[in-house]
Parts: structure tokens; sequence; C-alpha cells
């Protein structure tokens, strides 16, 4: 009876055909350009005016990239996306331009709009003609968003840009009807979870907070959890199967210790846990042993080498002592006056004069003194090695010198290589066994505690924030409560968020939650409604003239928008440091190009 | 995906077309962008190093910003006021009790006898998860 059984499915991405733009980007005006900017996946796609409703973006995919191994496939530069297949072989080479939720490597991000214009269809020449909504980090470093200004307007020559929260075009296009509504945004991505008071239409960003917990940090706790209970397949815990466990294996408890008390009972547990079967592999898997066995293993063989070192010196100094006897002898003979039989052994010992003799011997004796002192420091250290049971590396320091002398350890090899051909490891289709783990994953956002973090979690976040309204404004935000984002899309998150809000909210007050209907695709949804709304609209549009004239760090606010500061930053100075890439914007106001450190 | 032409400092000619070349060029571009910022004026063509976040807000730190205005680092959500539920490290019950030779959380006597028997190295490992491994006794 296989109950709760599943596989895996490690599912490969299917690269992504290039597409033609087809009628929809060839209308009168340049058709929008609609990409959703995120750490996880990058969603990209025509803002096509009309009726039509929602064909889903034209591009998902991975916002990673990688160089491919080998030299056939790496030379054809890096793959993007969906075409890299399966993510897990290049899990070491994968790199991404976000760091948190914010794009810093901005080479990466070119590769990634490259990909998402050629697989679009973008076919203008010389620039991409079409204006584009992107989608920024809450509060996005001024530096960051000057990076990516440049980027769009000086390599791919756009005209216009305008730049939004995800979240808020979430929330907008849930909320078509009343734009000047009020709430509270709980949107939980990949990399961190923010909760946004919206009043009045726009965002109230200086009682803004973000917790830096998201999906990626619930992966990395699922799969340090499994491979810490199943040492012996570190490998087979992958990243993505993780994710996969996450998307369809975990729910969030509604009240998290009386859950944990439910799987206490062994019943509860056994129609529960999900058991995921890994796929059959019979390849003895690595190493069985564990850390402490395999030194045990060094010492032993580093104490055997010992003993074949301390035998062959005594050997060695057995014969020496010998030799020296007999040499000794012969110098009697010579001292006795014995000549003949004198010089008989010197023949025999292929030796011309007495004085050869005579250097012989006492090279001779100093080898044999030195071979003694060998003798007693090496009985003295085996010694030292019996109470003192852990440093293996000064050992082989002192082996060293000693090595040199044994000729040929080569013969012994064989004696001390590991003994994995002898034993015979019974090979089994393993059964990762998730129990708690289905609930303890997604708890991070609700008890950061959990993997150490000191940040509150969010009901507590969401209390600090009420906390700075006035009453009857807390009121208004709590009626309207929006969640969204993809790492919210666990069975039981609006349940959860309801209790959470009825043990802060006084007795017998309202509140409503509300969950996105597409958490993942609504921010793209709301994106390119909010892009066919204000086609005509000059205000919402950052035109290249104002890049030039204000710099890349330029935001034109709209009700989707971050908050603008007018900080100017220093124009970076390009690698060249010549004056024709600096002069390019006509940098005015401010200092002139000035070097940031 | 097709190979994409050196855009990167070029000093000789390009037209902003198509060019005819065994890489090609992608048309949409302009092949003689150069990305700022890079590295600092030392930097050459193979230093390329690109500022993390945590260079980019200790420089965002230093700009005259007023006392309400938000910013990336004014936004981090505030440290825990209530004190956190322990959790077995295990099987992530409400755990009572700490082993002290291991400072592992547990909640049973088997749980108990299974962080016994554990190595080493999956017992750090446990700990760094919680990150509760101090060289302090």
């Amino acid at each position: 009876m296989a109950a709760n059984v599943f596989p895996f499915r490690d599912a490969r991405a299917a690269p992504d055909p290039v597409l033609e733009a087809g009628p929809v980007a060839h209308g009168p005006l340049p058709v929008p350009l609609v990409l959703d900017n995120g750490s996880f996946q990058v969603r990209a796609g025509w803002a096509c005016p009309g009726q039509d409703p929602g064909p889903e973006p034209r591009l998902q995919f991975r916002a990673v990239c990688a160089r491919g191994r080998g030299g056939a496939r790496g030379a054809s530069g890096p793959q993007v996306g969906n075409a890299l297949g399966s993510l897990e072989p290049l899990r070491w080479m994968l790199r991404s331009p976000f760091d948190r939720n914010v794009p810093v490597n901005l080479e990466l991000q070119e590769l990634l709009l490259d990909y998402s214009f050629q697989h679009l269809g973008v076919s203008s020449q010389g620039c991409v003609d079409h204006p584009i909504v992107l989608t920024e980090a809450v509060c996005n470093p001024l530096y960051s968003r000057q990076m990516m200004s440049e980027l769009l307007f000086e390599c791919y020559g756009i005209p216009k840009v305008a730049y939004g929260i995800d979240s808020l075009f979430s929330f907008y296009h849930n909320k078509p009807k009343n734009s000047m509504c009020s709430g509270l945004i709980i949107s939980s991505g990949y990399q961190c979870t923010h909760v946004l008071p919206i009043l009045e239409g726009r965002l109230d960003a200086k009682n803004c907070k973000r917790i830096n917990l998201g999906g990626s940090q619930a992966a990395g706790y699922l799969q340090r959890l499994l491979q810490l209970k199943y040492p012996g397949h570190l490998a087979a815990i992958t990243l993505s199967r993780m994710e996969e466990i996450l998307h369809e294996h975990s729910y969030i408890a509604e009240d998290y210790v009386e859950e944990l008390h439910k799987w206490r009972c062994p019943d509860y547990y056994e129609n529960n846990v999900h058991k995921m079967q890994l796929p059959f592999s019979s390849k003895l898997l690595g190493s069985t042993l564990t850390s402490e066995e395999k030194q045990e293993r060094r010492q032993q063989q580093l104490r055997r080498l010992q003993e074949l070192n301390a035998r062959r010196r005594e050997e060695k100094l057995q014969l020496d002592q010998e030799r020296l006897d007999r040499l000794l002898y012969v110098q009697e003979l010579l001292e006795d006056g014995q000549m003949d039989q004198f010089h008989k052994a010197l023949i025999e010992l292929n030796m011309d004069s007495p004085e050869e003799l005579q250097s012989y011997i006492q090279k001779l004796s100093i080898a044999v003194e030195q071979a003694k002192q060998k003798i007693l420091q090496a009985e003295v250290n085996l010694e030292v090695d019996v109470v003192d049971s852990k440093p293996e590396t000064p050992d082989l320091e002192q082996l060293e010198p000693s090595l040199e002398d044994v000729e040929s350890m080569n013969d012994f090899d064989p004696l001390f290589s590991e003994e994995t051909p002898g034993v015979e490891k019974p090979v089994t289709t393993v059964q990762l066994f998730v129990g708690t783990e289905r609930i303890r994953a997604p708890e991070i956002i609700f008890q950061p505690s959990l993997i150490g973090e000191e940040q509150a979690g969010i009901a507590e976040t969401l209390q600090y924030i009420l906390d700075r309204y006035p009453k009857d404004i807390q009121e208004m935000l709590v009626q309207n409560v929006f969640l969204t984002g993809g790492n919210t899309m666990y069975p039981g998150m609006k349940a959860r968020m309801e209790k959470e809000l009825l043990e802060m909210r006084p007795f017998r007050s309202s509140f409503q939650v509300q969950l996105a209907s597409n958490p993942v695709l609504d921010a793209w949804y709301g994106a390119r409604d909010w892009a066919l709304n204000h086609l005509d609209d000059n205000e919402v549009w950052i035109t290249r003239k104002e890049y030039e004239e204000k710099g890349g760090e330029y935001l034109k606010e709209h009700c989707a928008s971050n908050i603008y500061v007018p900080i100017r930053l220093p124009k970076q100075a390009s690698r060249s440091s010549d004056a024709q890439a600096s002069s390019k914007g006509s940098a005015a106001g401010g200092g002139g190009a000035g070097e940031q450190a | 995906m097709e190979a994409m032409s050196e855009n990167k400092m070029v000093p000789s000619e390009f037209s902003t077309g198509p060019v005819e070349k065994a890489a090609k060029p992608l048309p949409f571009k302009d092949p003689n962008f150069v990305h700022s910022g890079h590295g600092g004026a030392v930097a050459g063509k193979k230093n390329r190093t690109w500022k993390n976040l945590k260079q980019i807000l200790a420089s965002e730190r230093a700009l005259p910003w007023q006392l309400n205005d938000p910013n990336y680092f004014s936004i981090d959500a505030p440290p825990s006021f209530k004190p956190a539920k322990k959790y077995s490290d295990v099987s992530g019950l409400l755990a009572n009790y700490t082993d002290p030779q291991s400072k592992l959380r547990f909640s049973t006597i088997e749980e108990f006898s299974y962080i016994r028997r554990l190595p080493s190295d999956v017992v750090t490992g446990y700990l760094a998860l919680r990150k509760a491994t101090s060289i302090v006794p």
C-alpha cells in the first residue's frame, strides 16, 4: 500500500521559440513592452491594445544564465532561462543579475533583456522602438535605477520607460473600479516580503517594511533540513526538487502550535507524511563513511606507516652496525700489524688505503648514531600519539622526511586504499519522508527565528506598521488586506492571515483579506493594463530627453511607482575614462562627471 | 541562442546596423555600448566587478537623505520584540529540552537518543541552520 508516495517530476524547461511579433507589435503607435523583472522569473510580453483580456505573457523564464560547460557548448556564449533546460547540472554556474531583489549585475541583465527582446520578435533596427514598462524593487536604490536607465536608453535606445512596483500593479489589477482606494499589500516574493500601506491610491513609502525572507530562503531551509535528515543523499536533494516540494506538498498551518501537536500523533503522521520517491540509482553512494570514521581510518593508516618506518630503520641500523663492526675488526688488524690479512681484507672491501677505511668507519658510525637517535624519537612520538588522538597534520609533517627514506611506498598503497570494493551497500530506492517539514519551511516568513533571523515575522511587522497610524486609518487599511506574490500561494495562507489579524485587532472589529486572483502573473497583467491606460499620458513616462537632462536615477511618480527623492547621483565614469562616454548624456546640474568610489 | 558579437569596447569602427561576421550581433542593440560603473578607473577589460548590494547600500547611505525619506535600508523590518518559541531541531515539534552536550533542542526521548547518536557534522549543520554556532560555550 503506497499511500502518499510521490515521485519527483524533475521537470525540464522547454526552450522558448523565437516568436514572431505578429500584427500586435506593428500598430500605428509603437506598442509598449511589459517586463516584470523578478528575481525568480522574468515575464515579458506585448501590451496589445484592443479588447484582449488576457493572454499570458509570451515569455516566462527563470532569471538566470549560465555558460555551458565544455568547449563546444561554452563557445556559443551564455545561455539564458529556458534555454538551459534543467537547472540542476549547472547549479554552481548559474548567475543571476539580482542580489536580493535588486539587479546589480547589469551585464547579466543585458543578457536577459536580449533574450526577451529577441524571443518576442523585436525587429527594429538600431534600437528597440517600443516604450517599456519595467518593474523595480520597492525603494529601489538610486544607483541601481541609474544603471538600469543607462542600459535601456543607451544600449537599446528605447523612447521612453516607466518604472513601477510589481505588487502595486497586481493590486490595481485586482481592484479596477475604485482607483482611489487604500489598503495593505502583503507581497511575498522569491527573495523578500514587503508590507506596503496604500493611502488614497498612493504608496505611503516611509511606512513600508521589508522582511528579507522569501521563497528562496524557504527552499534553502527545506533543503538543509532534508540533507541533515538523510546525510547519504546530499546530491539527490536538489534545490529544484525542494521547490517542487514547496509548490506542491507544503501548506501553511492556521495555528502552528496546534498543527505541530497533531503531527505528534503517529496515526496523523502516517496519514499525512509525504514520501518523496527518489529516482532509482544504481551507483554506490560516494562515501558511506562519516567524517569521524574517515578520521579514524586516516589515523590507522598513519600508525601503520609509522610502524613500518620504525621497522625499516631498525633493520638498517642492524646492517650498518654489522658492517661497522667488520670494518673496526679490519682496522684492528692494521693496528695489530697483520699487514697481509689487512690488505686482503681491504681488497675484499674494495678499498685502497687505510685512510679511506678510516673515513668510511667515521661516516658509518655517525650514521649509526643518527639512526639510534631517530628510533628513540619515533618511540617517544608513538607514545605521544597514543595519548593525543586529534591532530593529523603534525604526524604527516614528521612522516615526510621518513617517507623519503622508504624507497617505494607503492607496494603498500593497496593496503591503505578505501575498502569500498569490499563493502556491499544494499542499493534500494530511497524515500524521503517529508512530515513536519511541510509546515516548517513556509513558516519562516511568520517566524524568522526558525532560521535564526532577527527580523520580525509578517504578523508582527503588520502590527508595527498599523501602530504608526491613527485608529481610523488603521480601520480603513485593515478592510483591504491584499496578498500577492508567488510565495503566498501556499494552501492555508489566507486563513492564517485572517487568524493573525483577528489576534491583533481590537475585539469585534472587522477586517477583510483578499488573495490575488493569480498571485504570480497578476503583476504582469496589472502592468499591461496600466500601460494601455496610460499610453498617451506624458506625465508618467520618462523620455530619453529627460534621462539625459536629469540623469538615470530620475523617476516620474505615478499610481504604481516608488516615491522619487530628488537626489542627484554623480554620473559614473566609464571604463575607458575618456570624455567620449561621459559626454554622451550632457551632464547638467550637480557636479560634472565625477568618479564614484 | 545565437552568439552575440563582442560589443564591449572595441575601438574599431562599427556601424549600428548588422555586420557580417561569424557571430551575428543582435540588430536592436548599439554595439558600441559600454556599461559605465565597471569597477574603478583602473579596471581594465578583465576586471569588470559590479558592486554588490551591500556596497551599493553603503554608498547610498552617504547621500543627503532627509529624515523621512524612504530608501532601501530604512525599509528593513525591525527586529522582533516577542521571545522566540523553541522548536526541536530534529522534528520541528515544540521543544522543552536542550541537550547540554550538543545544544540541540528536542522534544521526546526518542529524539534524544537520536541526537546522541548523530555524527558531529550533522550536529553542526543543525546548529548552523538556527545560526546558533557560537564558540562561546
